[in-house]
């Protein structure tokens, strides 16, 4: 696979709505979780990462111009508001890729797991503390396209528009499909965008089965019990490989594997089949080998089962102990938008040539075998290796490689 | 993409379709309806039979129906406009009313449900996908088209669709709906000596610009999937409007010839 251009990425989560403060935070070891009480009256004790609003959007947008396609006035709902800061912070780079390739030459792939099914239930289960915002209830509110036409033509894209939903995987399939787009010459360039709400099913249904952990996450450590659920959006713009996308390119994807688990719809395969295959993929595909991996930003979601399969598979595919961080620890597991977020946070590590830390992973669980990074580490990077396994049994996974490589 | 873009060649080695109101596509074409009929989706045994939704159903029917390489399995792209809409009714109402879900109900609650599904009763380890949204069809056609013209494997294109519940004050969709293509890579036309024959029907997508007035994103999945699973069976060259696949532009599969076939 050749490589495509990283150009600009964006970010909003329980960190904040603003990238550097995000990036920022992260790096510093902070969490944004806070007590499911905040956002519902739950009959049970979870932590959840919410999207800070509506001060700090009503700051942002207070020194943003004027905007003829406000993304709030046409779908004033939770999802288009926790994308709302990704595209502020992306809209530059993309009217200066439409400038460079043509706006027909822009697609705009996005991805989510629940899309605006919060938006519908404000409406089917309705509840004073949840009110119906705006216009009411539209049927074109619920879809997990219901932004996408109004963020393209925001952002002035005029090229192929589709939607992806493969639950935890879904940015990454996403960003599968801009990469052909663009491979195909059906595109120059592309904004991969992802975004989930918190709504009640998710968190009813994630403690249905077992996996919301009553205090915050811990990824791979030996007490583990379970997710922290969050909200979020992550939208990068990738470009072809060019003279001007080399010397604007942020970092590069180098390569990406998928595969599946086939063995359950939500338990992971015991040995990690899927996530084996996809990592093995994606470094083929980078043109590098195992040992050419300098970090690994694994799915990590805090879940017994699932880093036990993640590590057993990264043990099976690695031949030495890879240092390995969960950021899902950070900014809580953010459903469609998961895999995007940590490539976000994996191209901000080949930045600063630092792997942030994996928060309360100690005691580790050492059963796992595998090299949790437990405090901000400094560290040459060169490639970064991100996981995105889901519900369904998919798995993908993304080399992440430093921009001088290509430069 | 700009109009008059086309992707392709790509061929459809098999196809596949069904309707709970219609004995065929080309009684769909003809409004002949018949009694609801549900599918019986045998690719899914005991257990993994509890639970599953309409639309889930309709996928199994139509994968089902079609062959297999076992050595190597295609990749696999499902396609839905409304993902499990049936099952997202009965969530919200179980949390509503009893402020607890079915976590059986839940797990099978993503739009890759079927995807899954499929990949678990096959053994299936290849790569899955789901598009969606008011254009999935459309989109779907152009994700599987560029999969298979990566050349590594074929694909397994399964688009369904089941009644959105009228809660939802959405499209009065009359059935649940499905169609699956097997969709591979196809030689240039005409074959170049010694290379491999098309053994499939010749397809291409083009892009051709729609009208600012033009409904081209809101496609009814019953009658383009019956469109294009007629044009499958028949000899001649067809067209079907796939849907809007960016502003100001739609898909439309073209079928060649069934002379192209070797």
């Amino acid at each position: 696979m050749a490589g495509h251009a990283i150009t600009a990425v964006a970010l909003a989560n329980c960190l904040g709505t603003d990238r550097r403060t995000v990036l920022d935070r992260a790096f510093a070891g902070e969490d944004g979780f806070a007590p499911a009480s905040a956002f519902f009256a739950f009959p049970f004790a979870t932590m959840l990462g919410i999207v800070p609003r509506p001060a700090a959007q009503a700051a942002q947008a207070a020194q943003d111009p004027p905007d003829p396609h406000d993304l709030m006035d046409r779908i004033p709902t939770r999802l288009a508001a926790v994308s709302l800061p990704s595209v502020r912070q992306l809209r530059p780079a993309v009217r200066a890729a439409a400038l460079r390739w043509g706006a027909r030459r822009v697609a705009y792939v996005f991805a989510s797991s629940t899309g605006g099914l919060e938006q519908t239930e404000r409406s089917l289960a309705p509840d004073p503390r949840l009110p119906l915002s705006g216009h009411g209830y539209r049927y074109t509110d619920h879809g997990i396209d219901a932004t996408s036409a109004a963020i393209a033509q925001s952002l002035g894209i005029e090229g192929v528009c589709m939607a992806i939903s493969t639950a935890c995987s879904s940015s990454f399939n996403a960003l599968a499909s801009a990469l052909r787009l663009i491979d195909r010459g059906l595109a120059d360039a592309a904004v991969v965008g992802s975004a989930d709400s918190l709504c009640r099913t998710t968190v009813f249904g994630f403690h249905s089965l077992g996996l919301t952990a009553p205090t915050a996450t811990q990824p791979f450590a030996r007490d583990r019990c379970g997710v922290t659920l969050a909200e979020g959006s992550a939208y990068v713009l990738i470009e072809r490989d060019a003279a001007a996308t080399r010397r604007d390119a942020l970092a590069w994807v180098t390569g990406m594997g998928a595969a599946s688990d086939a063995f359950h719809h939500t338990t992971p395969h015991p040995e990690g089949i899927g996530g084996q295959l996809c990592m093995r993929q994606a470094i083929d595909r980078a043109g590098i080998a195992p040992g050419d991996v300098d970090c690994i930003s694994a799915h990590g979601t805090g879940t017994r089962l699932n880093d036990a399969a993640e590590a057993l598979a990264v043990r099976r595919v690695f031949e030495r102990a890879v240092p390995m961080t969960a950021t899902k620890s950070l900014t809580g597991h953010t459903l469609g938008s998961a895999g995007l977020t940590a490539l976000v946070l994996a191209v901000e590590s080949l930045r600063r040539q630092a792997i942030p830390a994996t928060l309360r992973a100690a005691p580790l669980d050492d059963e796992l075998g595998v090299a949790i990074v437990d405090r901000l580490t400094p560290a040459p990077l060169r490639h970064v290796l991100v996981n995105a396994f889901g519900f369904g049994g998919t798995n993908v996974s993304v080399v992440v490689s430093q921009a001088a490589r290509q430069s | 993409m700009t109009s008059g873009t086309a992707v392709g060649p790509v061929q459809i080695l098999g196809a596949a379709f069904f309707s709970t109101r219609h004995a065929c596509a080309r009684d769909v074409l003809a409004g002949r309806e018949r009694p609801f009929t549900a599918p019986t989706y045998g690719l899914l045994v005991g257990r993994a039979r509890r639970f599953t939704s309409l639309v889930t159903q309709l996928h199994m029917e139509v994968c089902g129906s079609l062959s297999r390489d076992a050595a190597n399995p295609p990749a696999i792209v499902f396609a839905t406009c409304h993902g499990e809409i049936q099952t997202a009714e009965r969530l919200i109402a179980d949390f509503r009313d009893s402020q607890m879900v079915s976590s059986a109900r839940f797990a099978l609650s993503v739009h890759n449900t079927p995807s899954g599904m499929y990949s678990v009763a096959t053994g299936s380890t290849a790569p899955a996908t789901t598009v969606t949204g008011t254009n999935a069809i459309a989109a779907g056609w152009l994700e599987a088209s560029l999969t298979a013209l990566e050349g590594e494997r074929a694909v397994l294109l399964s688009i369904a669709d089941e009644p959105v519940p009228a809660v939802f004050r959405g499209p009065a969709e009359p059935a649940g709906v499905a169609a699956a293509f097997l969709v591979g890579a196809a030689p240039a036309a005409p074959a170049a000596p010694g290379a491999p024959p098309c053994t499939g029907r010749r397809v291409e997508l083009a892009v051709t610009p729609i009208g600012p007035c033009a409904s081209g994103a809101l496609v009814s999945p019953l009658q383009v999937l019956a469109q294009a699973a007629d044009a499958w069976v028949r000899p001649e060259p067809a067209s079907v409007a796939l849907g809007r696949i960016q502003p100001g532009a739609m898909l439309e599969l073209r079928f060649a010839a069934e002379e192209a076939r070797a």
